[in-house]
């Protein structure tokens, strides 16, 4: 069984950071994009899932990052830019899809409506993260995530978000801060529940 | 706000990062963890974000990716005509603006000079076309040899245009 590098240390042996030209020829062989994908897929949507609290907009939202991913000149570095580039462009998705005036805002949502439904487990994650995800803004949810789930640095998550560098460890401190009371009086709610 | 960073943390987050937390870690470490409020901010968040990312990892439908590949041909491909296609529509337009003028200043000239090519015409009218040249006056070869000149300016313009377009 292949096994799936979902951490994105291993660069692609035969893909070099072509510059995509204007002839409409392809920047990465389907070969090449297939094992990407492969590997960056579960992560991304991970983030896009959990960030946005609604799969169905994640799934777009992937689909339409990969496309502009390819159709985009790439960075040079390998497959680790290749991946921040990618959450890059997913953020960009992100914040156009909450500034559209039309769409409903994340905070709007009930809560019964955030939670992602599968036929695996993982239910205490979702039962505690959820809520206190649904509770914290959208850019710390982004924050907060690129931080702690994908391990970014606060310089990778500054060039991700389009934040000033200054300003990410601040921003990721308080919403750390809010995030851990949140996240004890879950488990003192499910605790008294139980 | 006053913002306190604690000299652990740069630790408590590396061994978070590469999974050694707790198991891996110093004792002195842990029990750190345990007394300072923003390690164990950080060793709570961190581990709760790590087992979402896992379950929801987990639980991932791929779509194919190439599907998605050649949606993205598509879409390149799409981008690129456009992007041919506009410079050469300026041109026509711009053609068309040119020819447009030359029109109208051959009209208004005319018309200034008393509608001379409505006699022309019904001399044209009765005679054949064959003698089309031999039959018309100083001015109206003038007229056709000017006429051609612009509408080559013009042809010439749209290309010029075209190829600036295309290099910038």
């Amino acid at each position: 069984m292949r096994k799936k590098d979902t951490n994105g240390e291993y660069a692609i042996p035969n893909v070099e950071a072509r510059v995509a030209s204007r002839s409409g020829e392809p920047s990465m062989t389907d070969d090449a994009f297939s094992g990407f994908y492969q590997r960056s897929a579960p992560a991304l949507h991970a983030y896009l899932t959990r960030v946005s609290g609604n799969r169905t907009l994640a799934d777009d939202l992937m689909q339409e990052s990969y496309l502009r991913f390819l159709c985009a000149t790439h960075p040079e570095g390998g497959e680790v830019n290749y991946r921040r580039y990618l959450f890059r462009i997913a953020t960009n998705l992100l914040r156009d899809h909450w500034r559209r005036p039309t769409s409903a805002r994340i905070d709007d949502v009930p809560e019964q409506f955030l939670a992602v439904h599968d036929a695996l487990g993982g239910v205490d994650s979702r039962a505690i993260l959820d809520p206190v995800m649904a509770r914290m803004r959208p850019r710390d949810r982004q924050l907060l995530w690129l931080a702690h789930a994908e391990g970014y640095s606060h310089r990778e998550i500054a060039e991700i978000t389009g934040l000033a560098a200054a300003s990410i460890r601040l921003l990721l401190f308080r919403a750390r801060r809010k995030i851990a009371r949140l996240l004890r009086e879950q488990h003192s709610i499910d605790r008294n529940r139980a | 706000m006053i913002f306190r960073g604690c000299s652990y943390e740069a630790d408590v987050t590396e061994a978070l990062k590469n999974g050694h937390w707790p198991e891996g870690c110093a004792p002195e470490l842990c029990s750190h963890a345990e007394t300072c409020v923003r390690c164990s901010d950080l060793v709570l968040v961190t581990q709760t974000f790590q087992r979402a990312r896992n379950e929801s990892i987990l639980a991932v439908r791929e779509a194919s990716p190439s599907l998605l590949w050649w949606r993205a041909q598509l879409r390149r491909r799409h981008t690129a005509t456009e992007r041919l296609a506009r410079p050469i529509t300026i041109a026509q337009i711009f053609a068309l603006f040119v020819n447009l003028t030359v029109g109208i200043v051959f009209l208004a000239w005319q018309y200034r000079h008393g509608l001379r090519w409505e006699t022309w015409w019904s001399d044209l009218a009765s005679t054949r076309v064959v003698h089309f040249f031999s039959l018309g006056s100083r001015d109206l070869s003038g007229i056709v040899l000017a006429t051609s000149a612009v509408g080559m300016v013009a042809v010439l313009s749209g290309i010029v245009l075209y190829l600036v377009y295309k290099k910038a």
